[in-house]
């Protein structure tokens, strides 16, 4: 069973490199935007599933990244992994002080607290119309080269080579940061944080450093999406896209890194088929949800690897 | 600053801060009562508000519907509580923070296909339009409404609480739900019927904030970010704490909405700051 599971993986490898050559162009864009969301919840899973806090806002950091990229690409004509790494420093540098304010309470307050902050950003990214042009937003934001006279990341199938690279490293960095005696600390955290502060240590310290980690590659996300789109508008932070990030997460599963991007794949490809036939397809995505919510708690990846665990001998 | 805008802007934190109560008490009986917090609450406001354009117009009277709205959008919330989240109480709180979250996505968008996305108006009674003087300042009748409804919902709600039956059975339940239950109460019919009531508060908000500020989408998302702020500053599971908490988050908005428009969400959120920072559990809120 173990086994064909490792199959499966590699075979999804696989097919993920060699996309290009088998999809079609409007295909292929969707794969490319599926990746990058992936990775938003990807980066939400690492706050939800490993510190058990829910950040209700998490979008805030994705549209600051998307800001920041595009604004980094089209006043200074850098190449895109500079704009991407601005993404992700200045939403962790936002993301300090409001982690700092919200890891101040726990559970309920904590994922008040984070919506409250998000609709702040919001509020201002709508209003500074001189530097984010209000609710126009910014448009026109170019895909530059890899580095500066470098090959160009113009086609789309350079950008979503870019895009797989930028996701498989940012996963496998997550993957090894919850193997660390890091993560270990903040999931132990989690299942008793009275025990952990008895054990001398202050776990405030823990849960704000991951809440920027899971900010900054939020935002790294939004860079990626400012150029692939060529825009970033005030709808990229507001708290619908939290409440679909969040939903990706549940769908994939809690606490399994791979879960939440099989969860946005499963998530916006039910989107991408509802949207042709009704405009209103958050009415059925927020029921599916609900659902999932009572029934599957575990989410998909949670769900297969209990049953993968239940099967296995001994 | 002359005596007269002082005044009017006491006046106006007063209203603002009627209206946040109306939601905020309901946020916090609600999680008093079944220990969630329901992100879907604002939604109830926005929809108290349509419905009650929706009876304005069928009706004719305002004061109609102020008596109809709530009872309407009370049902509806006890109806979605005893379907989706009764089953899930003995979770972990995450899970019902998200059912809720869902419910309000499915509640927005509902909206927004049966009215559409235009904004609705709705006129105040003839006796509430116009002006009136009031110390030196020349006020809105209507808003003067707004201070008395808070108040008189937030009394009737303390004296259902303190001095019937039925209130000392919902206390009871918010400090030992399952003593309650050995006893003999029926645990989830009150929990229903409290979820029902604070989505009722909520709209009677509402259907009170339409003539105001027009019903239209995003004011629910406004509210409950608002009153999220309120719950903070107050401390959840406190009706004294939610009255103060909107006397301070209406005075905040009013006063830096005074002097720069922006800066009224920017006091807010450092008085917000503020109490984080020396105060986390809020003013009236139990310590962690």
């Amino acid at each position: 069973m173990r086994r064909a599971f490792v199959v499966l993986l590699w075979l999804i490898c696989g097919l993920l490199v060699a996309a290009p050559w088998l999809c079609a162009r409007h295909q292929l864009s969707i794969l490319t935007e599926l990746l990058i969301f992936g990775l938003l919840a990807l980066s939400l899973d690492l706050i939800m599933g490993y510190t058990g806090m829910v950040s209700f806002g998490h979008a805030a950091y994705f549209g600051l990244g998307a800001y920041a990229g595009a604004l980094t690409l089209l006043t200074w004509q850098l190449p895109i992994p500079l704009a991407l790494a601005s993404g992700a420093v200045c939403a962790a540098a936002i993301a300090w002080p409001i982690g700092y304010l919200s890891t101040r309470r726990t559970g309920i307050y904590f994922a008040m607290l984070t919506l409250a902050f998000a609709q702040l950003l919001y509020t201002i990214a709508y209003k500074w119309r001189s530097l984010t042009g209000g609710s126009d937003g910014i448009t026109g934001v170019p895909k530059s080269a890899l580095w500066w006279a470098g090959p160009s990341l113009g086609t789309p199938r350079a950008y979503y080579f870019l895009v797989l690279v930028t996701v498989a490293v940012a996963l496998l960095a997550c993957w090894a940061l919850v193997r660390s005696p890091f993560g270990r600390a903040v999931v132990a955290i989690r299942e008793n944080e009275r025990k952990f502060a008895a054990l001398g240590r202050d776990p405030a310290r823990f849960k704000l450093i991951v809440f920027v980690i899971a900010a900054g590659f939020a935002g790294l996300a939004g860079a990626l999406f400012a150029p692939f789109r060529g825009f970033a508008s005030p709808e990229l932070m507001f708290w619908v896209l939290s409440g679909q990030a969040l939903m990706m997460v549940i769908v994939g599963g809690i606490g399994t890194l791979v879960g939440p991007v099989v969860g946005a794949m499963v998530f916006i490809l039910v989107q991408e088929i509802l949207s042709s036939y009704t405009e209103h397809w958050m009415i059925f995505t927020g029921g599916i949800f609900v659902l999932m919510v009572i029934f599957l708690p575990g989410g998909i990846v949670g769900t297969a690897r209990r049953w993968l665990e239940l099967e296995r001998p001994g | 600053m002359s005596s007269s805008i002082l005044v009017e802007q006491l006046f106006d934190a007063a209203a603002l801060a009627a209206l946040l109560f109306l939601v905020s008490v309901g946020l916090s009986l609600v999680f008093g009562i079944l220990r969630v917090v329901n992100f879907a609450h604002g939604i109830f406001y926005m929809l108290g508000a349509y419905v009650g354009s929706t009876l304005v117009r069928l009706t004719g009277s305002f004061w109609l519907t102020l008596i109809l709205a709530p009872p309407i959008v009370g049902l509806i919330g006890a109806a979605l509580e005893s379907s989706t989240l009764r089953f899930i109480y003995r979770r972990p709180p995450i899970y019902q923070l998200l059912l809720t979250f869902g419910l309000a996505m499915i509640l927005e968008e509902s909206v927004r296909v049966l009215y559409g996305v235009t904004a609705r108006s709705v006129d105040p009674p003839v006796f509430f339009q116009g002006t009136v003087e009031l110390a030196g300042a020349v006020y809105p009748r209507y808003r003067l409404f707004l201070i008395a409804a808070g108040s008189a919902v937030g009394l009737a709600l303390w004296l259902f609480l303190t001095r019937t039956r039925a209130g000392l059975l919902v206390r009871a339940v918010a400090q030992n739900s399952e003593m309650v239950g050995c006893l003999g109460g029926d645990v989830r019919r009150v929990r229903t019927a409290v979820f029902g009531l604070a989505c009722a508060l909520a709209a009677f908000g509402g259907a009170c904030a339409a003539p105001m500020t027009t019903a239209y989408l995003g004011m629910g998302i406004n509210v409950i970010v608002d009153a999220f702020v309120v719950v903070v500053v107050g401390g959840l599971g406190s009706i004294v704490g939610s009255m103060v908490g909107s006397l301070i988050v209406g005075a905040a908005q009013t006063w830096g909405g005074f002097y720069v428009s922006e800066a009224a969400m920017a006091i807010m959120y450092a008085v917000m700051a503020a109490i984080l920072l020396f105060r986390p559990w809020g003013l009236f809120g139990e310590e962690e």
